[in-house]
Formats: C-alpha cells, sequence, structure tokens
C-alpha cells in the first residue's frame, strides 16, 4: 500500500462491507467488532452485540469448543484455523443456495488470528468467517459420484450381484478370518442346468432374463452376512460367513428348490430353470482360497454327475 | 544445482540453533497449551532430492507399511513474496487420539470427524509455535495458509502419492514431538524447496555476520 495510502475510513468500509464475516473479542469473549456480513447472516447488529459477551449473544454456539479455539491463539500466539469437513459450522446461517444446496447450514471455513499490542501480547482475536457451502456442495457430490463408481466396479451389471473380482476380494477376506479366529465358513458354489440350451432355444435375451430372476432369487434366499456374486456366465458362487455346513445347507436347498419352482417368464412362455450347487465348509487344512473354490467345484461336478437340480455337499478325502 | 544449494557448515549450525530455540518456544507453548511435558528429539536437517524424500518419511517413521495420518500446512513470508515459502507435514503414527482429544477438550466420542480435527489442530499448533519463532529469529513474517489432510490411516508409502512435487532439492528439517506420560508422538517435516534454500541461506548468512 506504498502508493495509496488507504485512508482508516476506507479501510472501516472494507472490513465493515466485504463479503466475508469478520469479528474481533478479547480474552473474555466480547466482542469488540462485527461487521455487516455477520449482522446481515445473524440478524444481530452491531449494536446488540458489541461490548457483550458473544456467548451471552448467542447461546447455542459449541462453547467448550470455540472457547478453546481462541485460547489457543491468546496463548500460542499464532494463527488457528478450523474447517468445515470438521464441523460444518459455528454459526448456524442460513446460506445462499437454499433451493439447490440440500444443506441445512451456510459451511463455515474460520481463521482466527492474533491481534497485538506492542509488548507482543495478543491484546485479541480477529475471527474470519468464510462462506464455503459452494465448496462442500462441490464435495458431496464429488464423493456421491466417486461412491457410484464404486458401486459400478464392483457389481455385475446384469444381475447387479458383485462381480467376480470382488466377490473374490471378500471371499479372501473371510477366508483368512475364519483361519484367523477358528469361526465356521462355508462356500456355495452353483451353476445353472442345461444354461447353453437356454441360449440356443430361447437366444441370449432369454438367457438374461433367467440370469436376472435367478439374481433375485438369489437376493431373496440369503441372510444379510451372506455375500453372493455372478462368479463366471451362468455360475454363481455364496460366501456364508460363521455358518456351519447345516446352516449352508439349509441356505442351499432352499434356493434349489425356489429355482425349480420358479420359471422365468419370457416372451409369453415360461423357461424352466434348475440349479446344481455345491457346497464346501473351510478348515484349517485347506491352504489357499482357491484350493477352498475347487472343493465346492467338485461337489458341484458331482451335483451334475448325480442327474442335476441337486445340492451335494464336498466330501474330504 | 546442487552444490549452490547445499548448506555450509557454519549455515547448517546456525539453522539447527534457529530450530532449536523455536523448537523450545513451541514446546513450551504447547506444553502450557496441553498441560503436559514435551519432549522434544533434536532436529536432523539435510538436503533431499525429490525422489528421495519418500524414502526419507518411510526411514523416519520405521518403514514404508507403517500407517501413518498426515497433514500439511503451506506457509510463506508475508513481507517479501519471494521469502522463505515451504511446506510443514506433521505425521503421526500409532496414535492413541483419545488422550489427545481429552488434553484438547473435545467433547463426546472421537469419531471419523473429531480425529480429523484433531490432527489439523495438533499440526496448526505445532507449526504455527514452531514457524513463528523461526521466523523472528530470521526476522521474517510468516504467513500460514489453512492445514489439510494428506491422508488417515495410509500406509506411508502412499502419502505423498498424489502430489504433484514441482522441486529437484529441498531442505528438509525434522522434529519429533512426544508427549510424556501419553502414547503420543508425531514427526515434523518442515520443507523449504528450491529457490527458497537460497533466501535461508541468506538470512543465516545475516545472522552469522551478527554473531
Amino acid at each position: 500500500m506504498s502508493d495509496f495510502a488507504a485512508s482508516h475510513g476506507l479501510l472501516e468500509f472494507i472490513v465493515d462491507r466485504i463479503n466475508v464475516g469478520v469479528f474481533i473479542v478479547d480474552q473474555n469473549l466480547e466482542v469488540k467488532l462485527w461487521n455487516k456480513f455477520m449482522a446481515a447472516n445473524s440478524g444481530v447488529n452491531e449494536q446488540q452485540v458489541v461490548g457483550k459477551k458473544l456467548f451471552d449473544c448467542f447461546p447455542d454456539l459449541p462453547q467448550r469448543w470455540f472457547a478453546k479455539k481462541v485460547s489457543s491463539v491468546f496463548m500460542l500466539k499464532s494463527f488457528a484455523f478450523t474447517s468445515w469437513e470438521q464441523r460444518p459450522y459455528l454459526f448456524p446461517f442460513r446460506h445462499n443456495r437454499p433451493v439447490t444446496g440440500g444443506m441445512e447450514f451456510m459451511c463455515q471455513d474460520l481463521t482466527l488470528m492474533p491481534i497485538k499490542g506492542e509488548d507482543g501480547e495478543v491484546e485479541k482475536v480477529c475471527i474470519v468467517l468464510f462462506d464455503v457451502t459452494d465448496t462442500a456442495i462441490y464435495r458431496s457430490m464429488h464423493q456421491a459420484a466417486m461412491k457410484k463408481l464404486e458401486m459400478v466396479s464392483r457389481v455385475d451389471g446384469l444381475t447387479q450381484l458383485f462381480n467376480r473380482s470382488h466377490w473374490q476380494s471378500r471371499l479372501s477376506e473371510e477366508f483368512s478370518r475364519a483361519g484367523r479366529y477358528q469361526a465356521p465358513l462355508t462356500l456355495i458354489m452353483f451353476d445353472l442346468d442345461h444354461f447353453k440350451s437356454v441360449n440356443d432355444t430361447h437366444g441370449h435375451l432369454g438367457g438374461d432374463a433367467v440370469l436376472v430372476q435367478v439374481a433375485e432369487l438369489i437376493r431373496s434366499a440369503l441372510r444379510d452376512s451372506d455375500i453372493a456374486g455372478r462368479y463366471g456366465g451362468e455360475e454363481f458362487g455364496i460366501i456364508l460367513p460363521s455358518t456351519p455346513m447345516d446352516g449352508a445347507k439349509v441356505v442351499a436347498e432352499r434356493l434349489r428348490a425356489s429355482i425349480e419352482s420358479s420359471p422365468v417368464p419370457f416372451e409369453k412362455i415360461q423357461i424352466p430353470v434348475t440349479a446344481s450347487l455345491g457346497i464346501a465348509q473351510f478348515d484349517a487344512g485347506i491352504k489357499d482360497v482357491e484350493e477352498f473354490i475347487a472343493h465346492a467345484d467338485a461337489a458341484l461336478y458331482d451335483a451334475k454327475e448325480r442327474g442335476r437340480n441337486r445340492v451335494v455337499i464336498h466330501e474330504r478325502a | 544445482m546442487k552444490e549452490s544449494l547445499a548448506l555450509s557448515e557454519d549455515q547448517r549450525d546456525c539453522l539447527q540453533e534457529v530450530v532449536n530455540v523455536a523448537m523450545g518456544q513451541a514446546g513450551d507453548s504447547l506444553a502450557r497449551f496441553l498441560e503436559v511435558f514435551i519432549n522434544l528429539s533434536v532436529p536432523r536437517i539435510r538436503l533431499v532430492a525429490r525422489d528421495e524424500l519418500n524414502r526419507e518419511l518411510e526411514a523416519m517413521v520405521g518403514g514404508p507399511s507403517t500407517r501413518v495420518s498426515g497433514v500439511t500446512q503451506g506457509f510463506y513470508q508475508m513481507d517479501n513474496g519471494r521469502g522463505i515459502r515451504g511446506e510443514a507435514i506433521v505425521v503421526f503414527t500409532d496414535s492413541s487420539f483419545k488422550e489427545l482429544a481429552d488434553l484438547l477438550a473435545y467433547d463426546g466420542e472421537v469419531g471419523a470427524d473429531a480425529e480429523k480435527e484433531l490432527l489439523l489442530d495438533v499440526t496448526n499448533i505445532l507449526n504455527g509455535a514452531c514457524l513463528h519463532g523461526i521466523g523472528v529469529q530470521m526476522e521474517a513474517e510468516l504467513g500460514f495458509s489453512p492445514p489439510t489432510i494428506l491422508g488417515q490411516h495410509v500406509r506411508v508409502s502412499g502419502l505423498l502419492e498424489n502430489q504433484k512435487v514441482n522441486w529437484d532439492h529441498a531442505l528438509l528439517v525434522e522434529i519429533s514431538y512426544t508427549l510424556e506420560d501419553r502414547s503420543f508422538s508425531c514427526t515434523m517435516f518442515l520443507l523449504m524447496p528450491g529457490e527458497s534454500i537460497v533466501v535461508v541461506k541468506a538470512a543465516l548468512d545475516r545472522l552469522l555476520e551478527e554473531l
């Protein structure tokens, strides 16, 4: 400001009218300055608040938190900052995106600046309050988009079950958990019978309709903790954490029966569907996930051999 | 390039002394603020190349797979646009945040949000106190940008993964803080890249002349 020496009045005007909140408190949290932005948003004007304790005028503020922040500036003689990401707002102000914002109150970032006297001690603290509602809105849009992306990368588009890679990583997690805690864990692998002829007879749309309905039946047969995925074309896998063989048998048999009794409506006809299921149970002798899957697959193969539309349990050799 | 940036022995000793004094002041303010005793390490000062930085960080916290949380805060000289400029990164390992939350008078449970706020607060307090002390001695008035979280509970090797870096060498000052009788510790890294080193060296020379 060497060429243009701003007058005291001009600076006062700027502080008062600038579109950010500016207020000053002393060590007792008594308000010394309160600009227009603060007055307009709080509905409490300068005359009503200057010379009074901040918490007397605004009893609903997070007092302990804010007092500690201010006292840190007095003690450490340096700036302090707060972010909307941790505490969305200090004052419950309305914001300027009431229609499209989706946020209840104005999101606020605060900067607390020490005002020092000639002796170098902090006499007052100036608080600058920024409206960061727009930033917060963009952030939440970004997060929603990321969440959707994450979903897309985990889920099989046709059946809305987990895709193979996500399902396998879940199986790995459950496999190592079962090893650590000696908790029971069972795995069902199953395959639709004669699916190739469904495709040949009714076309791929018919095949797709079958897969979609089977996925729906899987979802209704499962409990919350069970994890189902589409393993291959017409092959599915279900992980049953904390479930011993008896429980897995019940789930598998229920699923088999519901698939058999629910022919898939497609272009005015009903396509009959059955499935063959293999179950394997975790034990400490299984060396890795691949071996675990191979056990369930072997039982599934057995089920096919024995005439399909049935549940077979893998027996250890 | 590196030769011209390297600190002479005198400059290094001088900076060491400056940082020592600043840390002492910071430790003192902090101790009063948190009402606990704070142990400080002797600061380590050296010049690092860009591709060494990750290895340096990893070595200091005990290997690349150590889980850490990190916060960065920019600082700059307010009275000189071409003055000191850098980032202070605070890395927290094995942190029991509950105790710290208690010390800093946080209400209620320490959830994910409260933990973030704690990280930001502690970083700001450490940086503010320490850098202020350094600035005063070097006759530079320092300003700060708000602290930003680099990552929470991530492998230290990934902490700076997505950060764009446009410097070749930086001056690294490393300071460790531990609280007595508390299971909390953190390490502060002051990084001043490229041109800033030249400014720091000039300031150190001025200080040395005054002695």
